[in-house]
């Protein structure tokens, strides 16, 4: 019994150690080299399924030449504001990026351009309530991480962008609800007075 | 015999002492003037449970029961596996979400202690189809929901139709024979426990198929509300066309005055609450059945979120939970009739205390597992002991009081929702305690609130670490089943009950049985 026990806990250690053998990128080794702005002012806020983002981005020249040598591909990616992480831990920034969740919605994918890129994107109508930024994460050749840039500034705190959404509720359907629960009610009570008045007519006989 | 048929909470428990599929006569002897395709007794009650039967009225009744409340199980966790999308349509943080889960399993908690009553005046038949009708349209309010307090009241309501575990265990109690009521009704148990399980697969495939009909996903998932809510009207319906309260027909039809239990119910709940065992198990029970609650509402999205899985893979994880239940809990109950054999009460005592504490020791290595295949493996474990667990309690629960047992069954059952609720609202309804941390501490608490059950001594046959009284009287069945009586209530024979069951109950003491000494007033007067 000792023994399994024993064999459980190690297993599980040896696989722990095993995890953090596969060394990740983290965000903070990241090169701020992207220059990305995107269109919503501070404090606006979108309709979901309706309004409209553009985002542009470029390679920042004043980093030396040849930094973007190694960029293959730019994901541009919706992401939450601190104070939309708050109290949902399913949304927690973390320097790891396989565990960080903070950019939870892709925008587009592009191959990567020196110049200047942008694209205009409709929010979709999966996007929550909440507030965000937009940032662009760039892939070399092994599709790891390398830089990024963000219309934010690195505390997170200014030109953020709220996003309402669709609420998700019909009229059909909530007439649909309104309907079966009508009927439920209505036949266990019609059940119940059809077979009162079974019993009765019975015991009259 | 004396028991009017179908009597007050009669039967509203998950074991009895033989675990058996059939009663020999002459055993029970056999009323062979009656029509039924099931042998039955005096009362017109089945002998054998026959399971892949619809035989009416006894199997139809035992099919009907289990899959009304399997439904109204599927209904209250329906929102679990479904709280990653949830979550983002109405906006809700970690403390609305572990509100919500406390909510599901509150409700339960008055409404099953209201259905014993409900089911005396109106009967089992009245008593599920009034439940699960009259819930029908709190699930379908689902569809209406748009933020954190809609969603926290509605599931409140749902949880109401739990209450059906009461009419499921008492229509049993009315069709079944005594002696094989333990088996029915843990398997009507652990079978409508399942819906616990079986949802967290039913919902994610319901929500992706209406996604792919062209629904987009914050309006999928209220469309995949309806669902539950069409099952419960269905099974409503068929409860109340097909069903019948007793054998012999319907309550009203047969103008019975109403199960009323001959007892005063003060006397039997002042046994019950005076007796240190009922608070023990409802304690523990609390922490077996409670953390089976708690990890239904939890276990989906902890999976979703922490190894990144999709909707339906978390689901089909989390299924595995609830699903066990098949024959984790008929195991547990099983376990606990063969340790008895040998080592009686005791036996019991133990198997409870090994199951229960195993469970926990597995669901804090559940929090701690950072690997999928490692996390699936405990999640088993520690299901089989919760769920095992489950089963071992209603083999103890039977020999508490023979005079309360209806009571003290009915308030284990509540121990069991309200532990659930209070594990959500200490480790899952905070942000500064992670979900995997959450249930390394549900975990501890489970060891600790089980050590407790050293504490259960019988007099006639010890506890787990004390023998039993070597007095003889004081050492007898029939003492400390009989002192729940006056004299008074002695005098006008009111006990007999309680001194056949001391009789029967001498199966406690294991192998010791055939050189217990007799008691002098163990003769009872026959009327």
């Amino acid at each position: 019994m000792a023994a399994s026990t024993l064999l459980f806990v190690a297993s599980i250690l040896l696989s722990s150690f095993a995890l953090s053998c596969n060394a990740s990128g983290t965000f903070s080794a990241l090169q701020k080299s992207i220059l990305l702005t995107s269109s919503p002012k501070s404090g606006q806020v979108l309709k979901a399924g309706e309004a409209n983002i553009t985002v542009t981005w470029s390679f920042n020249k004043t980093y030396p030449a040849g930094t973007d040598s190694a960029y293959k591909t730019v994901k541009v990616k919706l992401c939450y504001a601190p104070i939309s992480q708050k109290d949902r831990g399913w949304r927690k920034t973390k320097d790891e990026l396989k565990k960080d969740r903070t950019c939870q919605h892709k925008i587009v994918k592009r191959d990567y351009k020196p110049e200047s890129d942008s694209v205009t994107w409709t929010v979709e109508r999966d996007i929550p309530t909440a507030t965000y930024f937009v940032r662009a994460y760039v892939f070399n050749a092994e599709e790891k991480e390398v830089a990024y840039g963000q219309s934010t500034n690195d505390g997170k705190k200014t030109n953020l962008f709220e996003v309402e959404a669709i609420t998700g509720r019909h009229v059909s359907l909530d007439i649909a609800s309104a309907c079966f629960s009508v009927f439920s009610i209505v036949s266990l009570a019609g059940f119940f007075y059809l077979e009162k008045r079974k019993a009765n007519a019975s015991q009259q006989k | 015999m004396g028991d009017t048929p179908g009597s007050s909470m009669h039967g509203v428990t998950g074991r009895e002492p033989v675990l058996s599929f059939a009663v020999a006569s002459p055993m029970v002897p056999t009323d062979t003037t009656a029509k039924f395709d099931l042998p039955v007794d005096s009362e017109h009650k089945a002998k054998v449970f026959k399971l892949f039967s619809l035989a009416n009225p006894h199997m139809r009744t035992f099919h009907l029961s289990w899959i009304s409340f399997f439904t109204c199980f599927v209904s209250t966790f329906a929102a679990a596996p479904l709280v990653p999308i949830i979550r983002d349509n109405l906006n809700l943080t970690k403390g609305d979400v572990g509100n919500a889960g406390v909510a599901s399993v509150s409700g339960s908690i008055f409404s099953r202690l209201v259905m014993g009553a409900v089911c005396d005046l109106l009967g089992p038949r009245y008593g599920c189809a009034f439940v699960i009708m009259l819930t029908a349209p709190t699930v379908f309010c689902m569809s209406f929901v748009s933020d954190a307090s809609g969603y926290i009241a509605v599931r409140f309501m749902i949880g109401f139709s739990l209450a059906t575990f009461v009419t499921c265990q008492y229509w049993m109690s009315t069709m079944f024979n005594g002696k094989i009521i333990g088996t029915v009704n843990g398997t009507a148990a652990g079978w409508g426990n399942m819906g616990g399980g079986a949802t967290q697969l039913i919902m994610p495939v319901l929500y992706s198929v209406i996604q792919n009909v062209g629904a987009t996903p914050f309006t999928a998932w209220r469309i995949a509300f309806f669902i539950p809510g069409w099952l419960h009207v269905i099974m409503g319906i068929l409860v109340l066309t097909l069903g019948q309260d007793l054998p012999d027909g319907n309550l009203g039809a047969l103008q019975k005055t109403g199960n009323v239990s001959k007892d005063k119910f003060s006397k039997v709940f002042w046994y019950a609450v005076t007796n240190y065992r009922t608070w023990i198990f409802v304690l523990l029970y609390g922490y077996s059945m409670g953390v089976e609650l708690s990890t239904d509402n939890v276990i989906a999205e902890y999976f979703f979120d922490r190894f990144d899985l999709k909707l339906q893979t978390a689901g089909i994880i989390a299924a595995t939970f609830g699903m066990a239940n098949l024959v984790a809990r008929p195991f547990g109950g099983y376990a606990s009739d063969m340790a008895a054999r040998r080592f009686g009460m005791r036996g019991r005592l133990w198997t409870l205390w090994i199951l229960q504490t195993l469970g926990g020791i597995f669901c804090i290595l559940l929090g701690r597992a950072n690997s999928l295949p490692i996390a699936v493996t405990m999640m088993i474990i520690f299901s089989v002991g919760a769920q095992a667990a489950c089963g071992a309690t209603f083999g103890i629960i039977p020999f508490i009081s023979r005079r309360s047992l209806g009571i003290i069954s009915g308030m284990t059952g509540a121990g069991g929702n309200f532990g659930s609720g209070l594990t959500q609202l200490l480790f899952f309804t905070s942000s500064s305690i992670s979900t995997a941390t959450g249930l390394t501490y549900m975990g501890i608490m489970i060891v600790a609130c089980t050590m407790p059950v050293t504490l259960v001594h019988f007099p006639q046959w010890g506890s787990m670490f004390l023998p039993p009284s070597r007095d003889i009287v004081k050492g007898s069945e029939e003492n400390y089943y009989v002192s729940e009586w006056t004299e008074e209530e002695k005098q006008k024979g009111m006990h007999q009950g309680s001194v056949k069951f001391a009789e029967n109950s001498r199966s406690e003491r294991g192998r010791r049985v055939a050189s217990a000494p007799t008691p002098p007033n163990a003769t009872p007067d026959h009327v």
